[in-house]
């Protein structure tokens, strides 16, 4: 629809601008008319002649500029005079009815003909109006239905093209303090500072527009309610000089440019509310965050501080023993609140724009095989289980940040995945899937749902947990909790594979000493060989 | 005789617990809060042997441990342990490859303290290495003389590479040896940054070593700094 459009545009255009120099037609049918009343002469009497003159200059008419078809007229009352009225072979005219015949025949021609060429131009441009109002509704629905301010200045310029055939430039402003240009399509430097002056000052330039006359090409703001985001450049060609174009035309290409200045405008709007939004909804979650992590952090100082002075003030009341539960109290606690202080930083890090990754290849092995590890370490009581299938593919990513999120994964399964009295039972495995390994660690506790309702009276799963999404998020990996099947609740990690370099690693350098054998046992192999 | 150990840490509540600690432990503390303080307690150390053991915090009032470091490695052969809050790995590699023997950051328990301190009062500092030449645990025994790898009793075939490997690992173990480390000293200097060969033949050794490797109990990954071979309690010096 846009391209027969366009095609149809395009082609009404262009000979609109020829019609005005070739009226070719007009002067066919004055040749054929002429040779007709040439052949007839003898059948006809004079005044049925004039009537199929008058017929010939109306036909004429539709198709020739009216100056020129009227100037046909004149020439041809002069030589209808000159063949057929008598005395024929002169101009001079015998009988005074002729004289009048002749006068009403050429004064009737020119009205039909100053009619007809005017009601041809009123239903052309009744057309033109017509389709450039269908150009201007359609730009501004694909401008609607576009998410892009490249491609919406994209359709600006081919609709702009196929109003002078000419090549079409657009720049596009940024506003203060940016500043930044966008151009699409070729300008040279001076054409480029036109566009940005026009875009300044908001105001049309070139022939027609009373700005920058002597200028061969038009110079066309982008208007939007306040101020202008850019400008277009439309090149005239090289007969502009000789046959002006249309002040209509300018107006019309003005207001297509003030569909894209419009519809520009509103993607703006709309992208700085959805920028405001989520800043809106950053801020919230860091309010609840801070909330959460105040929260956190003062139950296990409120324990530590219980403990430890009740050891500074009570000292000699207390038994050895109960000293010893109170220290080990403050031990485990501190552990919690070093943890818990960890995340909160990683997470305030990754949270952060512009956060650096220390990536590596790193081997998924590796890292569980730390995370156990670790986790055995904070509670031998607790039962941890590895399955890792063979060959796992290398992972790209930053170690410290994968142990410390399934660090954290694993802490909660211990914390939360047991029914009271059990030892918790915890599960790590991994697996590649498509492209994407698969790292699981399910516990046999009450499940997800318990686990929320723990959250409220458990501190620390809630920063933990956000920082655990911060790390798969920065990895372009993604974290989910799910029910486990048989019971439990299991936390899945998804992280994406790259390929690592190729090429296998070359051996290791040799000791000199291995060297100078590997040397000799070669001697003694050529050494033989020389001898027969 | 007890060891010396220079405690320099600014953290004046911090300095007191470590210092008690450590004398409890039977060590002779020399405690400083400043740099000044530590290079003026260096230059007249009583013994003058010196000081056996260095704890230094990073972040002083009057400079960087990091430059201070740097004067005590040009001078002295005791070994260095950084004490730091700084718990990006960069200055840890940093430190590690600037020669200090190991990196704490805080908080950190007494016992993890103490027994780092064994291993690096162990090694003697960096610059005058005995080198262990002999390593025995958990049923892998290692002869670097010999050249022989015995899992259990039984000796296990290891390539040129993966022999190497181990034997840095063994040469420095209980310690952090650095990827980058690792690399230079067994595929060359041009190979510092190809972590992916390390984690190849990583894999290969803990496959023909450990009892289990995906939990491995001996040869230990350290994420983002390097790898460490589980301390041998008697291993000989």
């Amino acid at each position: 629809m846009a391209c027969y459009c366009a095609a149809m545009l395009s082609a009404q255009s262009t000979a609109s601008h020829l019609v005005r120099l070739s009226g070719w037609p007009g002067a066919l049918v004055w040749l054929l008319g002429w040779w007709l009343l040439t052949s007839l002469d003898g059948h006809l009497d004079l005044a049925n002649q004039a009537l199929v003159l008058v017929l010939l200059s109306a036909l004429a008419a539709l198709w020739l500029h009216v100056v020129l078809a009227m100037a046909c007229c004149a020439l041809a009352m002069m030589a209808f005079n000159y063949q057929f009225v008598p005395p024929r072979g002169t101009f001079t005219v015998d009988l005074h009815q002729h004289v009048w015949l002749l006068a009403a025949m050429l004064v009737v021609s020119w009205i039909v003909t100053w009619l007809m060429s005017r009601q041809r131009q009123l239903t052309q441009q009744a057309q033109q109006q017509a389709q450039r109002a269908q150009q201007l509704r359609l730009l501004g629905d694909q401008c609607r239905a576009a998410d892009d301010a490249r491609h919406m200045v994209d359709l600006l310029q081919s609709a702009l093209r196929t109003l002078t055939g000419q090549p079409v430039a657009v720049m596009l402003v940024k506003p203060a303090p940016e500043l930044a240009c966008t151009l699409v399509g070729s300008a040279n430097e001076s054409e480029q500072s036109g566009l940005q002056l026009c875009a300044s000052m908001s105001a049309q330039m070139g022939p027609g527009t009373g700005r920058h006359e002597e200028q061969p090409a038009w110079y066309l703001p982008l208007r939007a309610s306040q101020g202008s985001l850019g400008a277009a450049l439309l090149q005239l060609g090289a007969h502009a000089w000789i046959l002006p174009w249309p002040d209509d035309l300018r107006l019309h290409a003005q207001a297509l440019c003030d569909q894209l200045g419009l519809a520009l405008e509103r993607l703006q709007v709309q992208q700085q509310a959805m920028v405001d939004k989520e800043a809106a909804q950053a801020q919230t979650l860091r309010s609840t965050l801070l909330a959460a992590i105040a929260h956190d952090h003062r139950t296990p100082l409120a324990t530590i501080l219980g403990a430890a002075s009740s050891l500074h003030d009570q000292a000699e009341r207390l038994q050895p023993q109960q000293q010893r539960q109170l220290a080990a109290v403050i031990v485990d606690e501190a552990q919690q609140l070093a943890r818990l202080t960890d995340n909160t930083l990683q997470l305030a890090r990754l949270d952060a724009p512009g956060v650096v990754l220390q990536l590596d290849w790193e081997s998924a092995e590796e890292i569980i095989g730390t995370v156990v590890r670790r986790a055995r370490q904070r509670n031998p009581a607790v039962s941890v289980q590895t399955q890792l299938e063979p060959g796992l593919p290398l992972l790209r990513c930053d170690a410290v940040l994968l142990v410390q999120l399934l660090g954290n994964l694993v802490d909660n399964a211990m914390t939360h995945g047991a029914w009271p009295g059990q030892p918790p039972q915890v599960e790590v495995s991994a697996r590649g899937a498509d492209r994407m390994l698969r790292i699981t660690v399910a516990d046999r506790g009450p499940g997800l749902e318990g686990k929320v309702a723990a959250q409220a009276s458990r501190r620390g799963t809630g920063v933990g947990l956000a920082v655990c999404q911060a790390i798969a998020r920065v990895h372009g990996g993604q974290l989910r909790g799910l029910p486990r099947p048989g019971g439990g609740a299991q936390f899945e990690l998804l992280l994406p594979v790259g390929s690592p370099p190729e090429g296998l690693p070359p051996d290791a350098v040799m000791p000199e000493q291995v060297q100078q054998q590997v040397q000799q046992q070669i001697q003694q192999q050529i050494q033989p060989q020389e001898k027969p | 005789m007890s060891l010396h150990v220079l405690l320099v840490e600014d953290d004046r509540d911090l300095r007191f617990t470590l210092k008690a600690a450590l004398e409890a432990e039977g060590y002779n503390v020399h405690a400083a809060a400043s740099l000044a303080d530590a290079q003026a307690l260096l230059a007249h150390a009583n013994p003058p042997a010196g000081v056996d053991l260095v704890l230094l915090d990073l972040g002083l009032p009057d400079g960087d441990g990091e430059d201070f470091l740097a004067s005590l490695r040009r001078n002295h052969h005791m070994p260095v342990l950084v004490v730091s809050a700084r718990d990006a790995e960069p200055p840890r590699i940093r430190m590690l490859d600037a020669g200090a023997d190991d990196y704490l950051v805080k908080p950190f328990s007494v016992a993890e303290l103490l027994a780092r301190m064994r291993v690096a009062l162990r090694h003697r500092g960096r610059m005058v290495r005995p080198a262990i030449k002999h390593y025995a645990h958990a049923g892998l025994d290692v002869d670097l003389d010999k050249r022989v790898v015995c899992k259990d009793g039984q000796e296990v075939r290891l390539t040129p590479t993966e022999y190497q490997l181990l034997a840095r690992l063994v040469r420095d173990a209980g310690r952090v040896v650095t990827h980058r480390q690792l690399l230079a000293d067994v595929w060359g200097p041009d190979c510092v940054t190809h972590t992916h060969y390390l984690r190849l033949y990583m894999g290969q050794l803990r496959s023909k070593l450990e009892n289990c490797p995906a939990d491995p109990a001996l040869l230990l990954t350290e994420p983002g700094v390097g790898y460490r071979l589980v301390e041998a309690p008697d291993t000989p010096a």
